[in-house]
């Protein structure tokens, strides 16, 4: 016998989750029932006949019990363990497992074990099967319906190791409906028995554990034929089932112990749960049902019911849209987001619901278009093809994606390695959003045509930038790590810092830190140099400096290239601007542009301290000099051109940064140190922009678009 | 591992653990409870603890594999243990324990865990406790528990860093400290209110800086500085005072990064003056930053007292202050640049230079005062130069130029350079200003 309390729905609004319960969606239609009042649903569902044979004997009315006295506490443990309130859309789930408790109490507090063990019994099937407590709606003018999820419970921390809870949350989570959901449980139920029976339950590691594959739903609906299948004729309350609002990393809301229980106690909802006090307990109270209820608490309390109901509809735009009116006529408190009031007005509209239906629906053949979409793939076998095949792989993940409700992070990446087997040479970046398709990607040796190719390239950075960044990915999606891949980071490092492209060169350096600690040889000291460099001039951040030091090694000191790194680092932080300029021109490798970014600075430092220390002039041949505009030191007695135009632009420097230039009797230039200093300032760069990334600028974007 | 216990002694020590915890939360005893949590300090009772529930698990498991074959879905040893033991007595105060469950049967994983040396187990066990224990601790008004939730949070830092290692040395992801700060950024949040709780918020802190520290991600430090210093509900004041000194003396190390002398001294001789002399360990901590930092803005500690917090690594720094060596300042520096990079202060040092050549310039100024008191505010460039080069110092005219131009600039030189005949005109009038607690203008 089984005993329902009926959620009383006020104004017409149907509890979520119970009209789908081929025996109550009559029910549901019943307005205003304004008492609450524990209906008996005469029929058991025979949803899990064996179990129910199994406890037949000890289900009766009077051993279902309610505890009042011990009930809180009891419930206040469980409640606590429970760290994750369920999400609303697991509503649907409760239909497959209408859980009650069998307890025989006599049983119980002479046998504790053993009656524990026929609760763990029927805890076993059914927290497979996601059980549900069912909880009474509240009479409540205002209020949306109470309905309550606790199915997780049943999952009692410490029984189930946690891996599995999230391999089930998985596998509901791909089910579009009743019916998937309904398979999905039967076969998960036979995988979790046959682990619990031959001792992998605790072992297998479900984080890992491939889902099966999706049940066929013919067949599982003969079972549940019964069923009504969820149609556009009940928009009101129509959730999609299987859809969830957000991923499963959603942090996870906490509600208050007291706040539960208090709901409990209350409702004095029938407990389909399974708990230990249960079995201990005394077995009489069914005189209690209902009897507890204070209006005022079941106010709050199904407030506290109705709030993550809303938060998961916030995520879900499809959800939001079946839900808007449903919602408009919730409780106001809730103030709701622009957005979501702009949904609900967008969702009210009938043009509006009849697309997202059709949407919808279109994610229903997503079984049809796997298959069109290898009919497809078969076709476009030659070359010059590969645009369209992506695309057919780009629409083969997303259907896929959709049907399964996956969210991206969810597909493990490292299953869908690829063994590239694209001849081109040439292959323009493209960024990966769903699986590579191994026709699009090109093997090691093309890969090492390709880098041949970029090198040699005449072609412009953006070019070969794209290029690079083609065969990175290649790179990655077939889990090459070899010297291969060093050459490629170096390649696009050294082309990044040639250009300046700061960004890009980052990138890589910390790609080849990962790659030289794997042990793969390269250039490593080069890149150390480079990357102390750019700690040094460009990120100015004491503590990434100190940590860059610390990690050299001995041998890495002796470096040419680091002990150049090293004395520039020594000659920024002193602000030896004669060392600085001096390294400069001595920089091995490509460290002169790593430096060159940083010329200015160093310069405009220089002449401000100049023209505060120096009186009453300097000459401006020895600023040149000193600033590294003349690349030798005036020894030569022929002051070649070169010299002349060095001087020139030094000039030319000094005056764009509001210097203080005269001339003495003989003609040669001074700077007014005194005059100087209160006139020098640093000018805007020419090619910066208002949104500060110059390679955002309109000009650059039409090269790119160009090449 | 102990010898055979028979399984009533193991029934009796988990009992009587079980009545523990149940006494100190009764009875409010906070000192009582944080003894039952700290689980890493290997006490008496923990590990008969940790025993008993070994022996405990060596007889039952082959009753657990029974259970498992029949499909039922067990509770975990330790509830079956309890109602093989005593049913009745486990019935008639199952209000008692259940409602601590969810704390006591993770830590009794822990301490297991711990016992077999098997630390991520025990990390995760822990942890899983631990969020329980914020729970209850949540609903408790009165702060009594606050003893025992430090222990908590030291538990977790403790056993996340041992759990790093065992990870590390397995080859995987070392990633359990970092869980460990996001598990106390929510612990800081249960605190962080008004309320007697409150004064709780700064230990939790203070940990969250030394796994911070630890994972080199000190930037994370900010937002809670933040909340500490400017929220209403806090009183500095108010706090411990072994708290107070823990966070200046971290807070202090963050401007020692950020090269912020004023701030850094104020905060690392806060910690000072309010640590315990007998903490003599702490003491040697402070200092290690404290006397870089009284360097850079001019103050020289005396030698005992390098002599007595074992801070010999300074002497020589010290010594090239004194005499305006340069050699010896850069041999120092060489010497220890392991130490000092690691510590973080290689850079303040490194920056000592300046003052080390105000020093020299300095000694040529009164050695030529000596000779002759009119002239000796000029100073050429070239007794500068050969001056230097007695030190082995290696510099040609130029560098010393811009030597002394950077001194002139930094106001550590009072006077002018003169490019034409390469001579520095000091100021009559105080010509190497003292820095008197000031750092050097940059």
């Amino acid at each position: 016998m089984v005993f329902y309390c009926q959620p009383v729905t006020v104004n017409g609004s149907i509890p979520e989750g119970y009209w789908k319960h081929g025996s109550s969606v009559l029910q549901n239609d019943l307005p205003n029932t304004v008492q609450p009042h524990i209906q008996k649903t005469p029929d058991v569902i025979p949803m899990y006949a064996n179990f129910q044979n199994q406890h037949n004997s000890t289900f009766s009315q009077g051993s279902m019990e309610m505890y009042p006295a011990s009930y809180q506490v009891s419930q206040s443990h469980q409640s606590s363990s429970q760290t994750v309130p369920q999400p609303p859309e697991h509503f649907d789930s409760r239909k497959a497992c209408k859980l009650q408790i069998p307890t025989n109490p006599r049983i119980a507090s002479i046998l504790p074990l053993g009656s524990q063990k026929s609760d763990k019994e029927s805890s076993m099937t059914s927290a497979v099967v996601k059980p549900a407590y069912i909880s009474v709606g509240v009479p409540t003018p205002n209020a949306k319906v109470a309905s309550h999820d606790e199915a997780d419970s049943m999952l009692k921390p410490g029984t189930f190791p946690k891996s599995l809870r999230g391999y089930v949350e998985r596998v509901l989570a791909r089910c579009r409906d009743d019916r998937q959901k309904a398979a999905s449980q039967e076969i998960m139920k036979e995988v979790i028995t046959k682990a619990t029976a031959d001792g992998t339950l605790y072992t297998r590691d479900w984080d890992t554990e491939p889902l099966f594959p999706m049940p066929d739903i013919n067949a599982a609906n003969k079972d549940h034929s019964e069923l009504p299948i969820p149609t556009l004729e009940m928009p009101k309350n129509r959730r999609s089932p299987g859809r969830r609002g957000k991923s499963r990393w959603e942090p996870i809301p906490h509600e208050k112990l007291i706040e539960k229980s208090a709901n409990f106690t209350n409702d004095t909802a029938k407990y389909g749960g399974w708990n230990k006090q249960f079995a201990g307990g005394k077995s009489d109270n069914k005189g209690s049902l209902g009897t507890k209820s204070s209006l005022p608490d079941q106010k709050s309390s199904s407030k506290i019911f109705g709030r993550p109901a809303k938060r998961q509809r916030l995520g879900n735009d499809l959800n939001a849209a079946d839900d808007g009116e449903a919602s408009s006529d919730s409780d106001k408190a809730h103030s709701l987001t622009k957005y979501y009031s702009a949904a609900i007005a967008l969702a009210d509209s009938p043009e509006e619901k009849k697309r997202r239906d059709s949407r919808s629906k279109r994610f229903d053949k997503g079984h049809g278009i796997q298959i069109e979409n290898s009919n497809l793939r078969a076709k476009a076998v030659g070359p010059g093809n590969s645009y369209a095949r992506r695309a057919s792989v780009l629409v083969l993940s997303r259907s896929f994606e959709e049907s399964g409700t996956r969210a991206v992070e969810d597909i493990d990446w490292d299953a869908l390695t690829v063994k590239g087997t694209c001849q081109e040479i040439e292959k323009r970046y493209l960024r990966l959003t769903s699986a590579p398709d191994p026709a699009t990607v090109r093997p090691e040796e093309v890969l090492e045509k390709a880098l041949l190719m970029v090198q040699n390239s005449q072609k412009n950075y953006l070019f070969k930038c794209d290029q690079l960044k083609s065969i990175r990915q290649d790179l990655t999606v077939q889990h090459i790590r070899n010297e291969l891949t060093v050459k490629v980071y170096e390649t696009h490092a050294r082309l990044a810092i040639e250009v300046g492209d700061l960004s890009e060169c980052n990138q890589c350096q910390s790609q080849l830190q990962t790659l030289y600690a794997e042990g793969i040889k390269g250039c490593h000291m080069e890149f150390a140099a480079y990357n102390l460099l750019c700690v040094i001039l460009h990120s100015n951040n004491h503590r990434d400096l100190l940590s860059a030091m610390s990690r050299l090694s001995a041998d890495a000191k002796k470096d040419k290239a680091v002990k150049h790194a090293l004395s520039v680092r020594t000659a920024v932080t002193a602000g030896n601007y004669v060392m600085f300029f001096r390294l400069y021109k001595t920089a091995p490798n490509l460290n002169t542009f790593l430096m060159d970014l940083y010329v200015e600075k160093m310069r405009y430092a220089a002449v401000k301290c100049m023209s505060r220390s120096y009186r009453p002039t300097v000459p401006v041949s020895y600023l040149s000099q000193i600033l590294g505009f003349t690349s030798a030191s005036p020894k030569s007695e022929a002051i070649d051109e070169k010299e002349i135009e060095g001087v020139e632009e030094c000039m030319e420097w000094l005056k764009a940064h509001g210097a203080c230039v005269t001339s003495d009797n003989s003609g040669e230039m001074l700077l007014d140190t005194k005059a100087s200093v209160p006139s020098l300032y640093m000018p805007e760069p020419e090619d910066a922009v208002s949104h500060g990334d110059a390679s955002l600028a309109v000009n650059d974007f039409l090269t790119r678009s160009l090449a | 591992m102990a010898a055979y216990m028979s399984m009533g002694e193991a029934h009796r020590r988990i009992n009587e653990y079980l009545n523990r915890f149940s006494d100190a939360v009764s009875y409010q005893d906070g000192k009582s409870l944080s003894r039952l949590l700290s689980i890493s300090s290997d006490s008496a009772t923990l590990l008969s603890l940790a025993d008993a529930l070994n022996t405990f698990q060596s007889c039952y498991s082959g009753i657990l594999t029974v259970v498992l074959c029949k499909h039922v879905m067990l509770f975990i040893y330790v509830e079956i243990f309890i109602c093989f033991a005593d049913a009745n007595r486990v019935i008639s105060q199952s209000d008692k324990y259940s409602q601590y469950g969810d704390i006591l049967v993770p830590i009794f994983r822990a301490v297991r865990s711990y016992r077999l040396r098997n630390l991520v187990e025990s990390y995760l066990a822990f942890e899983k406790a631990s969020n329980a224990f914020i729970q209850e601790f949540r609903n408790w008004d009165s702060a009594w528990a606050l003893e025992a939730l430090y222990v908590v949070a030291y538990e977790i830092r403790i056993l996340a860093e041992r759990a790093d290692v065992e990870l590390a040395s397995i080859g995987k992801n070392p990633e359990k400290l970092k869980g460990a700060g996001s598990f106390l950024m929510k612990v800081f949040g249960v605190l962080a209110g008004k309320g007697p709780k409150r004064v709780g918020a700064l230990y939790v802190t203070c940990q969250l800086f030394k796994i911070y520290f630890k994972l080199g991600t000190v930037h994370l430090c900010r937002s809670v500085i933040r909340s500490i210093e400017t929220a209403r509900i806090f009183d500095f004041e108010e706090f411990p005072v072994r708290d107070k000194v823990t966070y200046m003396y971290y807070t202090g190390r963050l401007e020692v990064y950020n090269e912020n002398f004023p701030a850094a001294d104020h905060k690392l001789s806060y910690a000072l003056t309010h640590c315990t002399e007998r903490k003599e360990a702490n003491i040697r901590m402070i200092l290690k930053y404290l006397i870089p930092v009284k360097l850079s803005i001019g103050i020289l500690p005396k030698t005992s007292l390098l002599e007595k917090y074992n801070l010999n690594e300074y002497s020589d720094v010290i010594l090239a202050l004194k005499r305006g060596d340069l050699r010896l300042l850069r041999h120092a520096l060489n010497e220890h640049e392991d130490r000092f990079l690691r510590s973080g202060v290689y850079l303040v040092l490194e920056k000592l230079e300046l003052q080390v050549y105000q020093r020299l310039v300095k000694k040529i100024y009164i050695i030529q005062k000596l000779k002759d008191p009119n002239k000796a505010h000029q100073i050429k460039l070239d007794v500068i130069v050969k001056a230097l080069q007695w030190l082995e110092m290696d510099m040609d005219v130029d560098e010393v130029e811009c030597i002394m131009s950077i001194l002139i600039y930094k106001n550590l030189v009072k006077g002018y350079f003169a490019h034409k005949s390469k001579v520095a005109v000091l100021s009559k009038q105080d010509p190497f200003p003292k820095l008197n607690g000031k750092p050097v203008n940059s």
